[in-house]
């Protein structure tokens, strides 16, 4: 059963794509500012933008573009961007890489902090452990992501010293193994917290919320008058079924936590995607901007199942159809 | 990542999840570099580096240590051989014969000759390289070997701006051997590049740094730097706070706030540069769109300029770095600047006298009403866009302030780059505009475009107010076609006059660069070649 409804959802993922692939491009294409003038910059005449729309297609009229775009992606082909002169393809992919490092360990130490943090608070509400928990979560929601990026280079790296300012490694510095691991593992640590922080902010409110709905229920008090202590309670009996909606939010904010790199990345220099995405924007290079969506819109969609495969696994009343 | 073979090297991660949060404070010092390395900050990803296929500002930054030019500019912007060694100026200015340096040699051992010289121009500079293609193509005959060391350029009449055209930032020599037969926009050379400058190639990876090494065989003798690493930190702020913490020796680039902090910081230098990444000798200016009914009528564009405080600009906007602009063409490039001619001067009440003379009355404290306008209906208030790109948009806002005492409404329009050259340029869909256009090192690269009526075009700062005169024109061409220094003065300064005369722009401010650098490291140019004379000490 299980393999039948991944094939179906993979099936699914066919149209939303396609739907994304045209959006996309239209959306590119008919914003304004023109990727020939972006790229030839203010010292071409006309001659020059006209040779230089004819070497990338961009004379052609808007449908024959589309056309020929969407059978370079049903044969796998990304296309050839303007600015890098490479396949559109390899440029994405040599990115990926450092954007996975920092989102997996953001959303990794977010949850590590996060679910103790809100059981911790769900256990005994408007305490005073739950108002200082709750009140922190409350002011990393409403602080953005740049802010405590400065804030926090400011005060860990150029006052305590104690993490790099830039970078995923040291400049011009030659590690190899345990001793390069070690040296990404300084430069990661200060923008993985701060693109976590955002994230631990949602998962402990939701992480409280939820076990405060399971922890009334008669299975907990069953539990409770077997004479279970109340941490064994509450990891025990009431956090598995709190999971379902920790679940889904992991798996909706993806997107979130994706462009929350974008700022993270630019601010920390790190040399993921995000920066990428932003760049490409800025120099209106369409195929890597085409190529991030199809990337960025195929993880969201893979992470969803995953997240509904996860439900199945979590309760086993949930079956999946 | 991309070493000298142009081949990728794997990322070695997955082990660093297990040791993220494992006491980073520790161990610092195994990851200190060799005081000999340089390491220098941009701001954006290459993306590749090759500079004569592009005029990407951050292509030529991040690549101008790997190159020379035929000649090079020194730091008055005077020509100076490079690969050239000398040269003749021929028939008038219409021929240049240029002597090569015999014995260089490019980073892969193979010897460098004319045939390069001629290559580069024919197949990448003359095709690729918009401004040397707008600026030579239409005017060049050819560029031919004479023989192994001897180059011969051959245009249609006398050619005055050519020697200050040949410098690394402008015409990069590229190896014909690498290059021959392959489309140079898609080859692999582009990021494994070879060169004849004084550092060589080592590796590139994308969006985190590129590294180069000393070229022990460079013709001027090898630098005292063992290598020079460029960081790509996008962000300003973060740029500075590398600096200030030792991880980073030299930025392009100060940002405003920054300045006085580094000024007062003892670990830090800062030096000046006519030099910027988008080109030299730039001078903010306002541009009135003459399509408009209201910007036709002489008077109102006189009382504008009149009505502008120039001064204000370099205090609040430029946080001191730089100079109100006094003449059309900047003071970076000395023969031509006029110093002599006068543009408007601050003076609000002669501005109020030539707003009510061409019909715009005040009647309160809101903005002017149009009575008897022409091409305007009365009773129509002064209100007028300006659009800037997010970087300059705070021109606008003191712009708006000024303009606010005479009388007359600006609306400040942020546009990224993109839209602002689309809208501005192409769909001239604008009242006013601003934009930093860089002189360059000679008014025919970087004044004409925005004066002569040819240059109306959709092409990003041309000429913006779409001025049209005949005898600014003519006066141009005969500039251009002059190889005398005292004829060519005289042109740019009648030129001159009759653009303050016109008035189709405000000429605001010249902007200088700021560059900042450790002061465990000294020597440095503010050429491409900045790096080639440094040296760097514990």
């Amino acid at each position: 059963m299980t393999a039948r409804f991944v094939a179906g959802r993979l099936l699914q993922v066919v149209p939303t794509v396609l739907a994304i692939v045209i959006i996309g491009f239209l959306l590119t294409r008919l914003a304004p500012g023109d990727p020939v003038l972006a790229l030839a910059g203010e010292h071409g005449d006309a001659a020059y933008y006209a040779f230089m729309r004819e070497r990338f297609g961009l004379d052609q009229s808007l449908p024959r573009q589309l056309a020929i775009y969407l059978r370079q992606v049903a044969s796998g082909d990304l296309g050839f961007s303007y600015v890098y002169g490479r396949d559109t393809m390899h440029v994405i992919l040599e990115r990926v890489p450092a954007t996975i490092l920092l989102t997996g360990t953001a959303l990794l130490s977010s949850l590590l902090v996060a679910i103790p943090l809100g059981a911790i608070a769900a256990a005994r509400p408007h305490g005073a452990r739950d108002v200082g928990i709750s009140t922190l979560a409350l002011g990393l929601y409403s602080t953005p992501a740049f802010w405590v990026g400065q804030l926090a280079i400011l005060g860990l790296s150029l006052k305590l010293g104690i993490f790099p300012v830039q970078g995923m490694t040291s400049a011009g510095g030659d590690s190899t193994g345990v001793l390069r691991a070690w040296d990404v593992a300084r430069h990661l640590a200060l923008p993985a917290l701060v693109l976590a922080s955002q994230e631990i902010a949602v998962l402990v409110r939701v992480t409280r919320s939820s076990l405060l709905d399971e922890l009334p229920r008669d299975h907990i008090r069953t539990a409770r008058a077997k004479g279970l202590g109340e941490a064994r309670t509450l990891v025990r009996h009431a956090l598995p079924r709190a999971m379902l909606p920790i679940v889904t939010i992991v798996g909706a904010r993806i997107g979130h936590l994706i462009a929350g790199a974008s700022i993270v990345e630019i601010i920390f220099g790190w040399p993921g995607m995000g920066r990428l995405l932003l760049a490409s924007l800025q120099s209106r290079d369409t195929p890597i901007l085409l190529g991030i969506f199809l990337v960025v819109s195929l993880t969201v969609v893979l992470v969803n199942l995953l997240s509904d495969l996860a439900y199945a696994a979590l309760d086993p009343r949930i079956r999946v159809r | 990542m991309y070493d000298r073979t142009g081949h990728r090297r794997r990322f070695s991660g997955p082990l660093v999840l297990l040791l993220v949060w494992g006491g980073a404070a520790c161990a610092s010092d195994r990851f200190a570099r060799d005081p000999a390395t340089l390491v220098a900050a941009i701001a954006g990803d290459p993306g590749q580096l090759n500079p004569a296929i592009t005029t990407n500002g951050g292509v030529h930054t991040a690549a101008g240590l790997l190159y020379d030019g035929l000649l090079a500019l020194d730091d008055s912007l005077r020509p100076s051989p490079a690969l050239a060694v000398r040269w003749d100026v021929e028939d008038g200015g219409a021929r240049y014969r240029f002597h090569l340096r015999r014995g260089v040699q490019w980073h892969d051992g193979a010897p460098f000759s004319s045939a390069d010289v001629v290559f580069t121009f024919e197949q990448m500079l003359l095709r690729y390289h918009a401004r040397t293609r707008a600026s030579m193509a239409s005017s060049l005959v050819s560029v031919s070997a004479v023989d192994d060391s001897t180059v011969l350029f051959t245009f249609r009449r006398p050619y005055a701006p050519l020697l200050q055209q040949l410098d690394v930032s402008e015409a990069p020599i590229l190896p014909a051997h690498l290059y021959a037969g392959r489309d140079p926009l898609r080859n692999p050379v582009n990021v494994a590049p070879v060169g004849t400058g004084p550092f060589r190639f080592v590796s590139y990876t994308p969006h985190s740094e590129i590294r180069y090494a000393v070229n022990d065989r460079y013709f001027r003798g090898p630098s005292a730097l063992k290598a020079v690493v460029l960081r790509i930190i996008p962000d300003e702020d973060t740029q500075v706070a590398a600096l200030e913490a030792g991880e980073v020796d030299w930025l392009f680039t100060v940002p405003g706030p920054a300045r006085r902090r580094l000024a007062r910081d003892s670990r830090v230098r800062l030096v000046r540069s006519a030099l910027s990444a988008g080109g030299s000798n730039c001078i903010t200016t306002l541009g009135f769109n003459l399509e408009r009914p209201w910007f036709r009528d002489l008077r109102v564009r006189k009382a504008i300029a009149h009505a502008v405080n120039r001064p204000q600009f370099v205090e609040r906007v430029l946080f001191g770095e730089g100079r109100a602009a006094d003449a059309p063409i900047s003071s970076g490039i000395a023969f031509a600047h006029a110093s002599d001619i006068a543009v408007p001067a601050y003076d609000t009440v002669e501005a109020a006298r030539l707003l009510e003379a061409a019909g715009w009355r005040r009647t309160g404290a809101g903005p002017r009403i149009a009575r008897g306008v022409a091409g305007v209906v009365d009773g129509t208030p002064f209100t007028i866009g300006f659009k800037a790109m997010p970087s300059q948009i705070a021109y606008g806002d003191l712009l708006r302030a000024q303009l606010h005492g005479v009388g007359i409404d600006l609306r400040p329009e942020p546009l990224e780059q993109a839209v602002f050259a689309a809208s501005v340029f192409t769909a001239r869909d604008f009242d006013t505009a601003i934009g930093a256009y860089c002189n360059g090192t000679d008014p025919e690269i970087g004044v004409r475009r925005m004066y002569v009526t040819s240059s109306i075009a959709p092409v990003p700062f041309s000429n913006m107010a779409g001025y049209r005169s005949a005898e600014m024109d003519s006066l141009f061409d005969r500039a251009g076609a002059s190889i005398a220094l005292p004829e060519r003065r005289r042109l740019y300064h009648d030129i001159q006059a009759l653009a303050v005369r016109d008035q189709p722009y405000v000429w605001l401010v010249e902007t200088s660069n700021l560059r900042a650098y450790s002061t465990r490291c000294h020597g440095f140019s503010v050429s491409s070649h900045f790096a080639a004379t440094a040296a760097c000490t514990k």
